[in-house]
C-alpha cells in the first residue's frame, strides 16, 4: 500500500497544493517586511479567484482572468493600505473587515451576474447570458507548461517519470510563483529596495529620518502582497479548480501567514514552509482514497493541515523573531 | 479654533484672550479640545458608521438594479414590522448578543479572538451532549449545568491558542483560527459517527423537555407566540456580569491593564501570561454559551451548519460597541435585525442577502478607521493653526 501512496503524483500534487499558500505567504513575508500585518489576505485570495473566473468567463481567455484576478485584490489590498497605513486604523481588524467584505462581494456578485447563489463553473453558462447581455465563453483550465513524451520501459524511464512528474507537470502560475519566491527572496535581502523596506518594519523612525518614505514604501509592500494572493486565487480558480465557489479559500490565507512565520518572514523561507502544507494536504486527499482499508474517518483527514499549521506555530513561533515594527501604524513627521 | 470658555459670543474679546496665553496654556487648550472632541467623535462614529455603510449598501442594491428605499422598507418589516418580526430579531440576536460579549472581553485584553466559531461548535457540542444526559433533572438544575458545561468547552477550546499566546507568542489570530476549523470538523465526525441520532440525518438527538429553554411567551403569556427564546434573557445578564467583572473584579482590572499596556502590567505585578490564558478562556467561554443558547433555545439538536458565522458577526457587534458590554447588547439587536430583515428583503424586494455582509464589513471598516473623522478634523484644523505645535 506504501507504495501506492508513495507515487511521484503525491509530491507533485504536494507542490500544486501549496502554490495557493505559498504565493500568499512570499507576499505575506514581503508586507510583514514593512510593517504591516495583512490578515486580509484570505479575503484578497477570495476576490482574486472570483475576478479570474467572472472575467475568463466573459472574455473566453484565461490569461485576462489572471490579470483580472491580480487586479481584484489589488483593489482590495488598496482598501487594506488606506486604512492601515494612511487612517492608521488597526491593521487586524481592517483585514477582517476585507475578509468579510470579500465573501459578501462576491456572493452579491455571484447573484447579481447569474441570479443565482453558488458555484460558477468555467464551462457554465446557465442564465448568465440574459442577465450580463454578454455571451459567455466556455473556457478551460490553464494546462501545464510542459508535455514531454514519458512512455518506455526501464530505470531510466521510471526515474523520468518521477522528474518529469515532480518537476515538469505543472501550470504556469506554480512556476512564476517559484520565480516570484526566488526573486523577492534576493530583492528583499540583495537590494537597495529590499534594505529599505525591512527598515520601515524593524524602525521607521529612523527610516524616516533618513528620508525613506515610510508610507509609499509600505504600500508598496501591501500591493505586491496582494498581486501575490491574486495571483493565488487565480491559480486556486483557473488552474485547479476550474470555477469558484463561495469562501473557496478555505483558510489558506490564514495557513500562509502562519508559514510565512514558519519561513521566519523570508519569502523563500514561506514558500519551502508552504510546501509542508502542500505535502500534508496532498497525503490526506490520497489517503481518504484508501478509506476502506484505514479506517479514520474523512473529517480527521480533512483537520491535518489546520492541526499541523498549530503544530508548526508551536514549534517555531518562539524562536522566529517578526520584524520589530510590524502591526504598529506610523504617522510620518510632517 | 474652539472655545469652551465664557467669551464665546464675543469674537473679538476671544480673540485677544488666545492671544494673550502663554503657548502652554494654549497647547492646554487645544489638548482639552481634542479631548472632548475626541469623546464626542467617539460617541457618534458608530451612528455614523452605521449610517454610511447603510449607504454605500445602497450603492450595491442600486447597481444590481433594485430600489434601496424598498429594499431598506422591506429589511425594516422584516425586522420590527410584526411582534413575530421583532421576536425573530431577539432570536438571532441572542447568539451575537454573547459572541459579542467574546469578542469584546477579548479586544478590552488585547486579543483578538477571531476563532469564536469555533468556541461556539463546542459549546453546541456541549449542550447537544450534556443535554441529553441531565434531561432527567429539574429545569433549574438541567439547564446552568449544561450551560456551565458549555462554556467549559469553549474555554476549553481557546485554552492552547492561549497558551501559545502567553508563553511564545503565537498569533491568536491564526491559531484561533486554526482551531475553528478542527473544531468544525471535530463537531462534523461526532454528529455523523458517535452522536448521531441513527436517523440517518447528520444531527445529534433531540433535547429533553428540560434542557430546552422555554419560548418567551411561556414565560411571558401576553406575547404573541414567536421564536424569541428566554435565551436572550440569559445573555442579557451574562452582558451585565461580564461588565460587572471588568468594571469591579481583579479578574476584569487584569485583562483590562493587560490590554491596555502588557509591559507596565508587569511590571506593576500582573501575571500577563495567566491574563493572557484566562481572558482568551473566558472570551472562549462566552462564544461557546453563545453555541449552547442556540441548541438549547432554537433547533433542540445539533447539526453541522446550525450556526449562520454568529462567531464572526460577533467580531462586528464587538467593534461597533467599541466593547462596551452593554453597548455590545444594542449593537448585536442591530446585527439581529439586519439579519432578521434580511430574508424580507430578498423576498419582497428580490435583493440578495449577501448585501448585509456588505454593509457589516463597511461597519468594521468604518469603525476601525475611526481616524477618517478624526483625521479631517484634524486636517482643516492644520489649515488654521498659527504655529506648528513640535512633537
Amino acid at each position: 500500500m506504501l507504495s501506492e501512496i508513495i507515487t511521484p503524483d503525491l509530491f507533485a500534487a504536494a507542490v500544486r497544493l501549496a502554490t495557493p499558500i505559498a504565493l500568499t505567504a512570499v507576499g505575506a513575508s514581503i508586507c510583514e517586511r514593512s510593517g504591516v500585518v495583512n490578515i486580509a489576505l484570505e479575503g484578497l485570495m477570495l476576490v482574486g479567484a472570483f475576478g479570474g473566473t467572472i472575467v475568463a468567463l466573459l472574455t473566453g481567455s484565461v490569461w485576462l482572468g489572471v490579470a483580472a484576478a491580480v487586479l481584484a485584490s489589488l483593489l482590495f489590498a488598496s482598501l487594506h493600505a488606506v486604512a492601515s497605513i494612511n487612517l492608521r486604523s488597526d491593521q487586524v481588524v481592517s483585514g477582517t473587515a476585507i475578509n468579510i467584505l470579500a465573501i459578501g462581494v462576491t456572493g452579491f456578485l455571484i447573484e447579481m451576474i447569474f441570479g443565482r447563489p453558488g458555484n460558477v463553473g468555467l464551462s457554465d453558462n446557465i442564465m448568465a447570458e440574459q442577465v450580463v447581455g454578454h455571451p459567455v465563453r466556455i473556457v478551460t483550465t490553464i494546462q501545464p507548461v510542459f508535455d514531454f513524451p514519458v512512455g518506455g520501459t526501464g530505470a531510466l524511464a521510471v526515474i523520468w517519470r518521477w522528474v518529469d512528474t515532480i518537476f515538469f507537470s505543472y501550470t504556469p502560475i506554480v512556476y512564476v510563483g517559484i520565480f516570484l519566491a526566488v526573486f523577492l527572496t534576493w530583492a528583499l535581502f540583495k537590494t537597495r529596495w529590499g534594505l529599505r523596506l525591512r527598515a520601515l518594519g524593524e524602525h521607521p523612525r529612523a527610516a524616516d529620518t533618513v528620508g525613506i518614505h515610510v508610507l509609499r514604501g509600505r504600500w508598496v509592500a501591501v500591493l505586491i502582497s496582494g498581486a501575490m494572493a491574486g495571483l493565488a486565487g487565480a491559480n486556486l480558480s483557473l488552474e485547479q479548480v476550474g470555477g469558484f465557489s463561495d469562501s473557496m479559500t478555505n483558510g489558506r490565507g490564514f495557513i500562509a501567514l502562519a508559514a510565512n512565520i514558519a519561513g521566519r518572514w523570508i519569502p523563500g523561507g514561506g514558500y519551502i514552509a508552504s510546501l509542508l502544507f502542500g505535502f500534508v494536504d496532498a497525503l490526506q486527499l490520497k489517503l481518504q482514497l484508501f478509506s476502506d482499508v484505514i479506517n479514520i474517518p474523512p473529517q480527521f483527514f480533512l483537520m491535518l493541515p489546520y492541526v499541523l499549521t498549530v503544530v508548526v506555530l508551536a514549534g517555531v513561533v518562539g524562536r522566529a523573531v517578526a520584524p520589530a515594527a510590524v502591526g504598529k501604524p506610523y504617522k510620518e513627521r510632517g | 479654533m474652539a472655545d469652551n470658555g465664557s467669551n464665546r459670543k464675543d469674537p473679538k474679546s476671544r480673540h485677544d484672550l488666545a492671544d494673550r496665553l502663554s503657548p502652554e496654556d494654549r497647547e492646554k487648550r487645544a489638548l482639552r479640545d481634542k479631548a472632548s472632541i475626541d469623546r464626542v467623535l467617539r460617541i457618534l462614529t458608530p451612528f455614523a458608521s452605521v449610517a454610511i455603510a447603510m449607504m454605500i449598501g445602497s450603492l450595491f442594491i442600486l447597481a444590481s438594479g433594485h430600489s434601496p428605499a424598498l429594499a431598506f422598507s422591506a429589511l425594516f418589516q422584516g425586522a420590527f414590522g410584526s411582534q413575530r418580526a421583532i421576536g425573530e430579531t431577539l432570536l438571532r440576536s441572542t447568539p451575537l448578543i454573547l459572541t459579542g460579549l467574546a469578542l469584546a472581553y477579548g479586544f478590552r485584553s488585547g486579543l483578538f479572538n477571531i476563532g469564536a466559531e469555533g468556541q461556539l461548535y463546542l459549546g453546541g457540542l456541549a449542550a447537544a451532549f450534556v443535554g441529553v444526559l441531565v434531561g432527567g433533572l429539574p429545569w433549574f438544575i438541567a439547564v446552568p449545568t449544561i450551560l456551565l458545561s458549555a462554556f467549559a468547552a469553549g474555554a476549553a477550546w481557546a485554552f492552547i491558542p492561549g497558551l501559545m499566546k502567553a508563553r511564545i507568542g503565537a498569533n491568536e489570530v491564526i491559531t484561533t483560527m486554526m482551531f475553528s476549523y478542527i473544531g468544525r470538523y471535530l463537531v462534523s465526525y461526532l454528529i455523523y459517527g458517535p452522536l448521531s441520532d441513527k436517523s440517518g440525518i447528520p444531527q445529534t438527538a433531540q433535547l429533553p423537555p428540560n434542557s430546552i429553554l422555554p419560548r418567551l411567551n411561556t414565560l411571558l403569556p401576553f406575547l404573541q407566540p414567536t421564536r424569541a427564546h428566554t435565551g436572550i434573557l440569559i445573555a442579557i445578564v451574562v452582558a451585565v456580569v461580564v461588565w460587572l467583572v471588568l468594571k469591579y473584579t481583579t479578574l476584569g482590572y487584569e485583562a483590562r491593564a493587560v490590554g491596555f499596556n502588557p509591559l507596565a502590567s508587569q511590571a506593576g505585578g500582573i501575571s500577563v501570561s495567566s491574563t493572557i490564558i484566562k481572558s482568551l478562556c473566558i472570551s472562549g467561554g462566552l462564544a461557546g454559551l453563545a453555541g449552547a443558547v442556540e441548541v438549547m433555545g432554537v433547533y433542540g439538536r445539533l447539526f453541522d451548519t446550525f450556526s449562520s458565522g454568529f462567531g464572526f458577526t460577533g467580531i462586528a457587534v464587538a467593534l461597533l460597541a467599541k466593547n462596551n458590554p452593554i453597548g455590545v447588547v444594542a449593537a448585536a439587536i442591530l446585527f439581529g435585525a439586519l439579519s432578521a430583515g434580511a430574508g424580507t428583503m430578498q423576498l419582497e424586494a428580490n435583493v440578495s442577502q449577501k448585501v448585509i455582509a456588505i454593509i457589516q464589513a463597511i461597519i468594521i471598516f468604518l469603525v476601525a478607521a475611526e481616524t477618517i473623522v478624526t483625521w479631517l478634523v484634524d486636517r482643516s484644523r492644520k489649515k488654521k493653526a498659527v504655529a506648528p505645535v513640535a512633537v
